[in-house]
Parts: C-alpha cells; sequence; structure tokens
C-alpha cells in the first residue's frame, strides 16, 4: 500500500540515514587507515582551499587542483546516490540538487579561507546559512531541488567523523560531565516550557512536543516525542516552527555574545551545546565561534575544542537519551494523560528504535583512532600520523559541515513555517530564556574549568 | 503495579503498522510536515516507524494499536 515503509531485519540497517552515516564515516576512515598504513594518504581527494589573499591566487590554486575537486565531487556523488537510492529517494533529482550545493560549498569554503574573513566576519557556516536562506526565500528554487538538501545526513557523517579526531579518554572523562550538566538543563527546560504551556491552557501532548524540541534536540525530538505520546497531527509543524525560528536566532547570538565574553572556545561550545536544539544548528554555531580562535581577538583555545564540547554536550548529554524521553512521556500520556483509552500500551523498544544510531559511529570513530594513534610519540603524530590520517578526515568532515549548513538555509522557507500562534511561542520562548541563562551558568561558571581544557586529536 | 501493565515488549497483534488506517512513508512525513528537513529528517532512527492515524488524525507509533484496527489489504 502506498505510504506504507516496513523495513525488516536487516534493511533496518540501510532504511535510515543514521546507519547510512555510520557505514561511510566509518568506511572514509577505516579506508584512510589502511592508505595510511600502506605509506601514503586520502589527502589527495580531501582536497580543499587553502589560505588564498588574491582572486589570481585562488584561480591558481583551482586551475592546479581542479582535477582533485571533480574527483571529490565525483566520489560524493556515488556515495551519497547511493544512500538516496536505498533508502527510497530519488537519485534522478538528487544529483543535480548535490551538484548545486557542491558547487555553493566550495564557494563558501573558498571565501571562509580569505586571509581577510575574519574581518569581515565571514565564518563559513554563518555564510553558508545566511546564502542558503537568501536563495531559498528571496531568490526561490523548485521544488524538486529539495532532493540534494539533506541536512541530517550530511551532519551524522560530519560528526561521525569528528569522532574520529576526539581521544575516546576525552569522552570517558568529560562524558560524565556533560550529562550531568546537559541533563540539569535539558530537565529544567522541559519543564519550563510544559507547564508554562499547560498553564496558558495547551494540551498535554503539545506541550510535552514542545517541551522537548526545546529542552532535548530540536525538530528531532519533537517528532520523537509527538509519536511516543500520540500528538494531533497539526502539533508537530507548530514545534518545527518555533524551533527552526529560535535556533536560526541562536545560531548567531550565542557566538556572538561568546565572543562579546571572551569566552575560551571550549566554553562557548559548551554553552552551545546546552542551548542550542539541533545538531546542525549548534554545530553551525560551534565552528563558527571556534573560527574565531588565533585571530586576535582574545579568544583563547582551538577551532576543535569548540566542536569537542559542543558535541559532549549535545550529542552525548542530550541525542542519546532521546529514546529514554519517549519511552517515560508516553509511559505518562497513557497511565495519566489518557486513563479512558482501551489497549493503551508503550512498547519498551522504542528506547531503541529512537536511539540515534550515528552515534554509534560517532564513538567506533574515537576508539578506532585513539588506538590507531596510540603508541606514537607527539613528535611522529606531528610528524606523521596528523598530517596523513588526520588531517584529511578533518578536511571531508568540514566539507560534510558546509553541505549541511548549507543546506539549512536552503530548506528553511519561512513562508511555509507553520503558524505557531502566540501562546506556544510564549511556552516555547519561556524555555529558551532558561536554557541559554542556566546554560551559561553551567558551561561557564561552574564547569569552564573543564571546557576549556578538552584536549582533541 | 498499573505502570507496568502499561509497557509491553513484543509487537503481535493488531498494531497500527497493520492497519489501513495508517501511513508512514519518510518521504510522505517529509511533504505534510514542511520544515522538517531544515533541521531533522523523516529517515532520521529518532522517528522509529511512526506515522499518521487518517482515522483519529494522530501521528503515532507504529506499535500503537486501538480498538478501530482494520487489517491493511482488506
Amino acid at each position: 500500500m502506498a505510504g506504507i515503509n516496513q523495513p525488516s531485519g536487516w534493511q533496518k540497517f540501510w532504511s535510515k540515514e543514521d546507519w547510512w552515516a555510520v557505514w561511510l564515516g566509518l568506511g572514509i576512515i577505516i579506508l584512510a587507515y589502511v592508505f595510511y598504513l600502506a605509506g601514503s594518504s586520502i589527502s589527495w581527494i580531501a582536497v580543499a582551499p587553502a589560505k588564498w589573499s588574491t582572486f589570481s591566487q585562488l584561480g591558481a590554486q583551482f586551475s592546479t587542483n581542479a582535477i582533485r575537486y571533480f574527483a571529490l565531487l565525483g566520489a560524493c556523488l556515488i556515495l551519497f546516490t547511493v544512500v538516496i537510492s536505498f533508502i527510497g529517494q530519488r537519485p534522478k533529482a538528487f544529483i543535480p540538487s548535490f551538484i548545486f550545493v557542491f558547487i555553493l560549498s566550495t564557494v563558501i569554503y573558498a571565501a571562509g579561507n580569505w586571509d581577510q574573513a575574519s574581518r569581515y566576519n565571514l565564518e563559513p557556516p554563518l555564510v553558508a546559512l545566511v546564502l542558503g536562506l537568501i536563495i531559498s526565500n528571496v531568490i526561490g528554487l523548485p521544488r524538486w531541488l529539495d532532493a540534494g538538501f539533506r541536512v541530517e545526513l550530511y551532519i551524522k557523517l560530519g560528526i561521525v567523523l569528528l569522532g574520529a579526531t576526539l581521544p575516546f579518554t576525552l569522552i570517558i572523562w568529560a562524558g560524565p560531565v556533560a550529562i550531568l550538566q546537559a541533563s540539569i538543563v535539558s530537565i529544567v527546560t522541559f519543564l519550563v516550557i510544559f507547564f508554562t504551556a499547560r498553564k496558558l491552557g495547551l494540551d498535554n501532548r503539545l506541550a510535552a512536543v514542545l517541551g522537548a524540541g526545546g529542552a532535548v534536540c530540536g525538530v528531532s525530538a519533537s517528532i520523537a516525542v509527538a509519536g511516543a505520546v500520540r500528538a494531533r497531527k497539526e502539533d508537530p509543524p507548530i514545534a518545527i516552527s518555533l524551533v527552526v525560528f529560535w535556533a536560526i536566532i541562536l545560531i548567531f547570538a550565542l557566538p556572538l555574545v561568546s565572543r562579546t565574553l571572551h569566552l575560551p572556545t571550549g566554553v562557548g561550545g559548551a554553552w552551545i551545546g546546552t542551548s542550542e536544539f539541533a545538531d546542525a544548528a549548534g554545530l553551525a554555531a560551534a565552528q563558527s565561534y571556534g573560527g574565531l580562535a588565533g585571530k586576535g581577538l582574545g579568544i583563547s583555545g582551538t577551532a576543535d575544542q569548540a566542536l569537542a564540547s559542543y558535541t559532549l554536550i549535545k550529542v552525548i548529554g542530550r541525542d542519546i537519551w532521546i529514546g529514554i524521553w519517549a519511552f517515560v512521556l508516553a509511559l505518562i500520556a497513557v497511565t495519566v494523560w489518557e486513563r479512558s483509552e482501551a489497549n493503551s500500551k508503550v512498547h519498551v523498544g522504542q528506547i531503541w528504535g529512537r536511539f540515534p544510531k550515528f552515534v554509534i559511529g560517532f564513538l567506533v570513530a574515537s576508539v578506532l583512532t585513539t588506538v590507531i594513534v596510540h603508541g606514537n610519540t607527539l613528535a611522529d603524530y606531528n610528524k606523521l600520523v596528523k598530517p596523513s590520517l588526520i588531517a584529511p578526515i578533518t578536511s571531508l568532515r568540514t566539507w560534510a559541515f558546509t553541505f549541511s549548513f548549507l543546506s539549512i538555509g536552503l530548506t528553511t522557507r519561512f513562508r511555509e513555517l507553520a503558524n505557531a500562534g502566540i501562546k506556544p511561542f510564549v511556552a516555547f520562548t519561556a524555555g529558551v530564556i532558561v536554557n541559554v541563562i542556566l546554560g551559561y551558568i553551567l558551561s561557564v561558571i561552574v564547569f569552564g574549568h573543564y571546557w576549556s581544557s578538552v584536549v582533541t586529536h | 503495579m498499573k505502570i507496568f501493565n502499561s509497557i509491553q515488549t513484543s509487537n503481535s497483534g493488531p498494531i497500527c503498522q497493520k492497519c489501513a488506517y495508517f501511513q508512514n512513508d519518510p518521504v510522505l512525513i517529509e511533504q505534510v510536515y514542511r520544515g522538517l528537513t531544515a533541521m531533522s529528517s523523516g529517515f532520521a532512527s529518532v522517528r522509529d516507524q511512526d506515522g499518521f492515524c487518517n482515522y483519529h488524525q494522530l501521528y503515532l507509533s507504529a506499535r500503537d494499536s486501538c480498538p478501530r484496527f482494520a487489517l491493511r489489504g482488506q
């Protein structure tokens, strides 16, 4: 029957974008390691624009490396088209759309490496987002082009590759702090949104969907909890609109305030991790803030520290618990909110069913590179391992993130977002305010010393 | 305790996934929920196999059930 998706058995491992992010990400890391062991590197195909100051320099770069850029485009097209085909989307629409994304991403990546970029605040994630928003909302694009704007696929692949640059020891060391900090903020924020919504007369299920969106992991949490608590069909779009609206504002606001306060990159990344909603939006903000390090702006730390602390808080501290949030809220829905409904049971399988599987790839990637790097002296690491193995993976990660940030802008059509209404807006905004303030207190004042000292590969 | 009676571990019986009123194609979900793909996806794990109940006009889990079940294909 049309409209039914019922993967069974092994099909589940190639019907979700999460699993594909795991297969692609770990595949890239293993391939990089094989080349490294053979005394070579995947850096040839992991090409990226280098620093430039004049257009003639930029032109020379592209003409010298044209074949590498075409090879990278070709490799991306092959891999992503395979994914698109397996998950049941349309390759014929995806291919031209992705070429469009790749060309724009190349321009954005190059703009970010202009030696005057920081003077004009041309942080690539923000440029990608703004460019995407202008194209989709002012110029307009045909709907079929959306096929290539797969925000979540690209960001999940990028996060798996990010795992390769985080020592597993860091995850073990900082994980409990990340979980504690994120849990405090998530629970408080959820309760603020939920009870404000209830006070304003909204029903329990919509209040829960809003709360999950503002407290756990944005649109993904809203849609997960909506299914778990049996929300009305019209409830998720309300949460989607509010999350997207506030997430885009915070992409710009959090780095701007962090910059004003001269927060170390690790601390800024942690604050963004507790206060941003979606993984992609938060990574845009964190990468943007991390990019300000070492530019004479009084911001200490490294770009990778911002990404590391953000990812620990957001992925380990918040994302992985979505199944439990959904299960608990589902239980409350059937035992407290819907006492009269027959056959009201909650399946415990949803805890694993809803688990964001890309996190497995992130953790495995971290373990893999930690094992690979172990035993090397610092001199060997800096001379051999970093340039041959870690650097190309980092380059591919940046490409994946850029695809995602651009796609956020290209898919955010403000005219199409549902009218949330004043009551949901007030409830959600109350949560945003509490979230940002509490996140600041915990990230900067209570746990600032942890986040300012995260160590990456 | 009542809360334990509300938990199930099996997928047998007349669940929404087998019902004629249920639709959960990820492409359909993305088309209906405009804005979903801006920061999530119909193909994300968090969505599990959730979908629309066109009888009750709800968005719910494929593992749910209700007395209005109608076997698909009949």
